[in-house]
C-alpha cells in the first residue's frame, strides 16, 4: 500500500499542476493555505481553533487555515489510524496520543523532525524551554531517544479534585482526628501532601450509606470517599496503575533499554505485585460501578460532578466541567491539589505519574511550503503569547517560561497543581505494538480489579505475553 | 413464476468462443488476470491492472447486451457498483490474507502462503472468542425467538390502536447503536442506573449487574434481544396470519385442547418461519460487535469479547492486517454456510405455501 | 398478492388493547426514558432516584443547535442542521438509487435469468453479509484514488451498493409472484418491454417499494462505520454527531444525547408509520411470501 501511495501522490501531483495551469492563470492575491489537521473534539482543540482564526497570521504572507476535523474522542484513534494507514494522506497534521508515536512512525505516517529542529533556533529555543519530561512523551520515539515527532498541543497531568466541604468541615475534621490521629487536609498545599496511606484512611472514612449524616447534611444516597481510574476500556486502568508501579520502585517494560530490557520479572516483579494489591486494595472504598470495571475516566468525572464521592484523581482536562454550575452539583465546593504519592522513608513523597495529554505531529507526505507552513504554526502555537492566551482559555502550557510565571496560577483554579506535577511525569511505551500491549494488560488487570484473579496472576500472565510479543518483534532478545 | 413467463431468443454463447461480446469469457479472463497481478505485483500496479480487468468486463457484457436479450444490460448496473463497492474490496482483502502485513510498518507485503490461516486456526485466543459468540449467539437468539413469539401471539389479531401499540414495540429497531449502546451502559450502572435503583426498592441493595462475567453476558444479551426481538416477531406474526381459519375452527369442533391446536396447526404453519427467523438473527448475532463494545468492551476481563470485537483488536489495534483480513475470510466461510442454510430453509417454505 | 386469498386476521376487542398496551409500554421504555431524558434539565437527568416527573426544558434541543465548545464562551452553531440535512440527503438519495438500480436487476434476474442465475443472487447476497471492518482499508483506498473521501457522492456510493443486495432480493421476489397472464396479455396487445416494465409489472410492485425503501432507511439512518470514516466535516450524518456528546472534557452528555436520539428518531417513525403494513416484506429480504 505505501507503493501505490507514492505513485498515487505522483500522479495527484501531476493532476494538481495541469488543473492548476488550467485553473489558476489570473494570478492571486494572496496564496492560500490549508492546513488539514485531524483532532479529537473537546476544548482544548476547539480553543486551538478559535485563537488560530483568531490571532494567527502566518509569518509567510500567505492566508492560512486551520481546518481541524473534529472527530468524536471515543472513535479518534479509529477514524485517524484508517485514515493514515489506508494512503488516504487526508491530513497535514495530527493530534495523536503520545503512545501512539511508534505505531505510525513505523508505518511511515509521522514525519521525523530532527532535521527541521536542528535548522531552525527558534524551534530550538522553543524545545530548551519545554519541561523535559514532556519532550521526551510527546516528541520521542523510541521513548526519551533523539528522534523528534511531535510537539506538545495539550500537557495533561492527573491531578487530585477533592470537596473542599467536607474535607473543610469543622465536624468532619473532628471526628477524624480523633479517629485516626492526625488532621484532615483542607487547603489545597495540604492536601496536595498526601499520600495513599490518607486516601485510605479518607476512603474509609468518608464511606456513608444513605440515611447517614455527611458533613451536617443527611445523604439521600450512598457517598464514597474516594475514586479512581479502574476501567476496561482504552488505558483506563492503566494510567493509574502505571503511578502506583514506579511509586513502589517497580516498573514496566523498559523500552529505552532495548534488547536487554526483560518483562518476565520485571512486570511481575515482588514489587510491582505489592504496587498492584496496594492499588487494588483502595477499590473497595470506591463507588460501586468499580466492581464491574466501568471506572473510566468519564464515569469518575460523572460521580464526582454529582457528588457522590469526595475525592478523585483525574485529568486535568476535566477540571473546566468540574467548576461549571450547569453541569456540576459541586461547582461552588470543589478544590483542586497535587496527586497523592507514596511516602518515602525520608518522609518525602514520591510522586511519578503517567503523563496525558497529547502531542500534534506533521504527516509525511506533505510539499515542502505546506510543511514550512505546518512548521510556522506549529511555532506560533508554541510562542509565549499563544500559550499564555490558551492557558487563560482553560488549556495547559508546557513552556517552562510560561507555567512558572506567578500569573499562571491565577488563570484557572486548579493551575497551582500543574507546574510541580509535570517533574513527576513519566510515559508508558511508544513502541509500535503499544496498543496490543495495552489492550492485553487492560485485560488483566480487569480481571484482578473485577476479582476474577489476583494481583500475582494478573501481572503474571502479563509478563509472559509480552515476553512473547516483543520476542516475536525482536525487541527482546 | 418467473421461469415459465421467460421468452428466452438469445443463441446461447459458448463460454470459450472467442468474441467481444463473451463476457463469461471476459469475467474468467478477468478473475484470473486479477488473481495473478494481485499475488504477483506489486500493490500500485495491480490495483490499475484490477480495475482494467473489471471496466473490460462491464464493457464486455454492454457489448454482448446491445443485441441480445436486455438482461444483463438490466442487471449491469448494479453487478458493476457491487463489484468496485464490495467484491473488489473483499478480494482485496482475501488477496491480503496470503501475504505477511501490517499496515503500520514499512515492510511490503510478503507472501506467506496459508500461514495466516494457520495461525488464526491454532491460536487458542480465537477459539476462546469463537466459543464467547457461540454463547452469546444461543442466549441472544433463543431470548429473541421466545420474546418475539410472545409479543407476536399479542399482535396477531386486529385490536383498537393496535398500529399504534405495534409501532411502540418495533421502535427499538430504529434506534441507533450509539444510543442503545451508551444507555444501556447507563441503564445497567449501579449508582445511577434504572435497573439497580428498581431492585433497591426491594433489597434496599444496589445491583451491580455487570460485576460477573454471567451478569455481563446478561446485560449484552438482554440489550441485543430487546432491539431484535422486534424482527422475530414480523415474521411469527406473518406466519401465525397465515394460518386458514378453518382449521382453527375445525379444531373447536374436535374440542382439542389449546397445545393440541398449537402442535398440530398453528406450529406447522410458523415452523419455517420460526427457522428463517433464527438463521437470519444467528447471522447477525454472529457479527455482534457494536452493542458488545458499547456496554462492556469485552470485559469483565475478556468474558464478553466476541469475535467480531476480537477482528477489531487485531486489525485496527494490534495492526495485524492480514492475519485480521484472514480471520475475517474464515468467519465469512461461516456466514456462507449459515446463508446457505437460510436460503435452504427459506426454499423450502416456498415449497410448502 | 391479489390472486392469492388473504387469510382473516383475528379480532379482539378493547381488553386486548388494554393488555396489549401494557405489554408494549413496558418494552417502549428504555425508549421512553431517552425521550424523558431529552427533555430533562442537567440536574435531573442523573438525579438518585430516577425522576418521573420533572419540570421539563426544551435546553438540551436548543443545544443540539447551538452549544458552547469552549466552557465559559458564548454558544455557537454546531451545524446540527447540516448533519441532519446530510443524513436526509445521503439515506434518501442511496435508498432510492438502490431501488432504481436494483429494481432494474432484479427485473432482469426474474424475466432474463442468467445461466448460474442462483449464484449471482448467492454473491450478492453474501456481500450484505460480511463484517464490514474487513472492507475498510480498500475501500478508503479506492476513495482516496478518485478522490471520493468526504463527498457526498462517496458516500451514496457506498451506501447504494450497501442497500443493493437487499433491494435486489426483495424486489426479486416481488417480480417473481406476479402473475404472468396479465403480462403476456400487455404483450399480445403489442406493448413494447418497456411498456411492459412500466406500465404493467412496476404498478403492481409498489407496495414492495415501499417495503424495500423502508428497510434500506432503517439500516442506512443507522449507519455509523462508513459514516465515522469516509465523511468529511460537510459530509458528517447525524449517528456521528450523536458519538461527539460521548467523552472529551466531559462524561456523556445525557440529555444531548437524548435529545438528539429523539430527533433523529422522528423521520424514520414517521416514515415507517405511514409504510407499517409492508414492514413484513421487508425484513426477510423478500424470500417470504404471502
Amino acid at each position: 500500500m505505501r507503493h501505490l501511495s507514492i505513485s498515487v501522490q505522483l500522479l495527484g501531483t501531476a493532476a494538481v499542476i495541469a488543473v492548476l495551469g488550467v485553473a489558476s492563470a489570473p494570478v492571486l492575491a494572496q496564496e492560500e493555505v490549508t492546513l488539514r489537521i485531524a483532532v479529537p473534539d473537546w476544548p482544548p482543540t476547539r480553543i486551538m481553533k478559535q485563537l488560530a482564526d483568531e490571532f494567527y497570521v502566518a509569518p509567510s504572507g500567505k492566508k492560512v487555515t486551520l481546518e481541524p476535523d473534529f472527530i468524536p474522542w471515543p472513535n479518534f484513534q479509529d477514524r485517524l489510524s484508517a485514515s493514515l494507514t489506508s494512503g488516504e494522506q487526508r491530513y497535514n497534521m495530527a493530534v495523536s496520543d503520545s503512545q501512539w508515536l511508534g505505531q505510525f512512525v513505523e508505518g511511515g505516517y509521522y514525519k521525523k523532525l530532527n532535521d527541521i529542529i536542528d535548522a531552525d533556533p527558534e524551534l530550538q529555543a522553543i524545545f530548551a524551554d519545554l519541561n523535559p519530561n514532556l519532550v521526551d512523551a510527546y516528541s520521542t520515539y523510541p521513548y526519551k531517544s533523539d528522534n523528534f515527532y511531535g510537539f506538545p498541543q495539550m500537557p495533561d497531568v492527573l491531578i487530585s479534585y477533592y470537596r473542599s466541604d467536607i474535607f473543610c468541615d469543622e465536624g468532619e475534621a473532628a471526628a477524624f482526628e480523633g479517629e485516626y490521629g492526625y488532621a484532615l487536609p483542607c487547603t489545597p498545599e495540604d492536601f496536595g501532601n498526601s499520600d495513599w496511606e490518607m486516601m485510605r484512611d479518607f476512603g474509609e472514612f468518608f464511606q456513608r450509606s444513605a440515611g447517614e449524616m455527611l458533613a451536617g447534611e443527611e445523604l439521600t444516597d450512598d457517598f464514597f470517599g474516594i475514586a479512581y481510574q479502574a476501567g476496561k476500556g482504552y488505558d483506563f486502568s492503566t494510567m493509574q496503575i502505571n503511578g502506583f508501579l514506579w511509586q513502589n520502585g517497580a516498573g514496566i517494560w523498559d523500552e529505552t533499554n532495548q534488547p536487554n530490557a526483560q518483562t518476565l520479572g520485571v512486570v511481575n516483579s515482588p514489587d510491582a505485585v505489592t504496587a498492584f494489591e496496594k492499588y487494588l486494595s483502595l477499590l473497595e472504598y470506591m463507588p460501586p460501578v468499580v466492581k464491574t470495571g466501568g471506572m473510566d475516566i468519564f464515569k469518575i468525572d460523572e460521580l464526582f460532578r454529582e457528588g457522590k464521592v469526595g475525592w478523585i484523581m483525574q485529568w486535568i482536562g476535566f477540571a473546566e466541567s468540574a467548576i461549571t454550575p450547569d453541569i456540576s452539583r459541586v461547582a461552588d465546593t470543589v478544590a483542586f491539589a497535587r496527586a497523592p504519592g507514596t511516602r518515602k522513608a525520608d518522609g518525602s513523597l514520591d510522586r511519578t505519574a503517567n503523563i496525558g495529554g497529547q502531542p500534534f505531529v506533521l504527516t509525511t507526505w506533505n510539499d515542502e511550503e505546506t510543511e514550512r507552513e505546518a512548521i510556522d504554526f506549529v511555532k506560533w502555537w508554541l510562542s509565549k503569547e499563544t500559550q499564555i492566551r490558551f492557558a487563560q482559555a482553560g488549556g495547559q502550557s508546557g513552556l517552562q517560561s510560561v507555567y512558572t510565571s506567578p500569573e499562571y496560577g491565577t488563570y484557572r483554579p486548579w493551575n497551582d497543581a500543574f507546574g510541580p506535577s509535570l517533574d513527576w511525569q513519566r510515559d508508558v511505551w511508544h513502541v509500535p505494538e503499544f496498543m496490543e500491549l495495552l489492550t492485553q494488560q487492560q485485560e488483566e488487570f480487569d480481571k484482578a480489579i473485577t476479582g476474577q484473579v489476583t494481583a500475582k496472576e494478573a501481572l503474571d500472565a502479563i509478563a509472559v505475553f509480552q515476553d512473547e510479543l516483543l520476542r516475536e518483534s525482536d525487541r527482546i532478545q | 413464476m418467473a421461469e415459465t413467463a421467460l421468452n428466452d431468443t438469445r443463441a446461447p454463447l459458448g463460454i470459450t468462443e472467442l468474441r467481444a461480446g463473451n463476457w463469461r469469457l471476459a469475467l474468467l479472463v478477468a478473475v484470473i488476470v486479477m488473481t495473478v497481478s494481485i499475488i504477483a505485483l506489486p500493490g500500485e500496479i495491480s490495483f490499475w491492472v484490477s480495475l482494467a480487468a473489471v471496466l473490460f468486463v462491464g464493457l464486455s457484457i454492454v457489448i454482448n447486451a446491445w443485441g441480445n436479450s436486455p438482461g444483463p444490460l438490466l442487471v449491469a448496473p448494479a453487478l458493476a457498483l457491487l463489484v468496485v463497492m464490495n467484491i473488489f474490496p473483499l478480494m482485496w482483502s482475501f488477496g491480503l490474507s496470503f501475504f505477511k502485513f501490517r499496515v503500520n510498518r514499512l515492510a511490503p507485503p510478503k507472501f506467506t502462503g496459508l500461514s495466516n490461516y494457520e495461525k488464526i486456526l491454532t491460536d487458542p485466543t480465537v477459539w476462546d472468542r469463537l466459543q464467547t459468540t457461540a454463547i452469546v449467539v444461543v442466549l441472544t437468539v433463543t431470548t429473541q425467538m421466545v420474546v418475539g413469539f410472545l409479543l407476536a401471539l399479542l399482535f396477531e389479531r386486529e385490536f383498537p390502536l393496535r398500529r399504534v401499540l405495534l409501532m411502540l414495540v418495533l421502535t427499538p429497531m430504529m434506534l441507533s447503536f450509539v444510543a442503545v449502546g451508551a444507555f444501556f451502559r447507563f441503564y445497567y450502572e449501579p449508582t445511577f442506573g434504572l435497573l439497580s435503583q428498581a431492585v433497591r426498592v426491594f433489597t434496599g441493595e444496589v445491583f451491580i449487574l455487570q460485576a460477573t462475567p454471567a451478569g455481563a453476558m446478561a446485560g449484552i444479551v438482554i440489550a441485543d434481544a430487546w432491539m431484535w426481538s422486534p424482527f422475530v416477531m414480523l415474521l411469527v406474526v406473518a406466519g401465525l396470519v397465515s394460518v386458514p381459519k378453518y382449521l382453527y375452527e375445525a379444531a373447536e369442533i374436535d374440542r382439542a385442547s389449546w397445545w393440541r391446536k398449537f402442535r398440530t396447526i398453528t406450529f406447522p404453519y410458523i415452523r419455517s418461519l420460526l427457522l428463517l427467523a433464527l438463521l437470519f438473527r444467528t447471522i447477525e448475532a454472529f457479527k455482534l460487535f457494536d452493542i458488545v463494545f458499547l456496554i462492556t468492551d469485552g470485559g469483565p476481563g475478556t468474558s464478553t469479547e466476541t469475535i467480531a470485537v476480537y477482528v477489531y483488536r487485531l486489525g485496527f489495534q494490534a495492526f495485524r492486517t492480514s492475519q485480521a483480513s484472514a480471520l475475517s475470510y474464515i468467519l465469512l466461510f461461516v456466514v456462507i454456510v449459515l446463508t446457505n442454510l437460510y436460503l435452504y430453509f427459506a426454499r423450502q417454505r416456498d415449497a410448502q405455501v | 398478492m391479489a390472486w392469492r386469498k388473504r387469510r382473516e386476521i383475528g379480532k379482539a376487542g378493547w381488553g386486548w388493547t388494554g393488555f396489549a398496551g401494557i405489554i408494549s409500554f413496558i418494552y417502549f421504555f428504555p425508549v421512553l426514558w431517552i425521550i424523558l431524558t431529552a427533555f430533562k434539565s442537567n440536574a435531573d437527568v442523573l438525579s438518585v432516584p430516577p425522576k418521573f416527573l420533572f419540570t421539563p426544558t426544551l435546553e438540551n434541543f436548543v443545544s443540539v443547535f447551538r452549544r458552547s465548545y469552549i466552557p465559559g464562551q458564548a454558544a455557537v452553531d454546531t451545524g446540527f442542521d447540516l448533519f441532519f440535512f446530510n443524513s436526509i440527503y445521503i439515506a434518501g438519495t442511496s435508498v432510492a438509487l438502490a431501488l432504481v438500480i436494483g429494481t432494474l436487476a432484479a427485473y432482469g434476474f426474474s424475466r432474463y435469468p442468467l445461466r448460474g442465475n442462483d449464484t449471482y443472487m448467492f454473491i450478492i447476497l453474501t456481500t450484505r453479509m460480511l463484517p464490514p471492518i474487513i472492507v475498510i482499508i480498500p475501500i478508503f483506498l479506492m476513495f482516496r484514488l478518485a478522490g471520493l473521501s468526504g463527498t457526498y457522492t462517496g458516500i451514496i456510493a457506498l451506501y447504494t451498493a450497501f442497500n443493493l443486495p437487499f433491494t435486489i432480493w426483495m424486489m426479486k421476489s416481488f417480480f417473481d409472484e406476479l402473475a404472468p397472464d396479465i403480462e403476456d396479455a400487455g404483450r399480445l396487445d403489442g406493448s413494447s418491454e418497456r411498456r411492459v416494465f412500466f406500465k404493467i409489472c412496476l404498478p403492481q410492485v409498489r407496495a414492495g417499494l415501499a417495503a424495500t425503501a423502508v428497510f434500506g432507511l432503517i439500516l442506512t439512518w443507522n449507519e455509523f462505520l462508513f459514516a465515522l470514516l469516509l465523511t468529511g466535516i460537510d459530509t458528517r450524518t447525524i449517528p456521528v454527531a450523536m458519538a461527539q456528546t460521548i467523552g472529551g472534557d466531559i462524561g456523556v452528555r445525557w440529555g444531548l444525547l437524548a435529545a438528539i436520539e429523539t430527533l433523529f428518531l422522528i423521520p424514520v417513525i414517521v416514515v415507517v408509520f405511514a409504510l407499517q403494513k409492508h414492514l413484513l416484506r421487508g425484513v426477510t429480504f423478500g424470500t417470504i411470501k404471502r
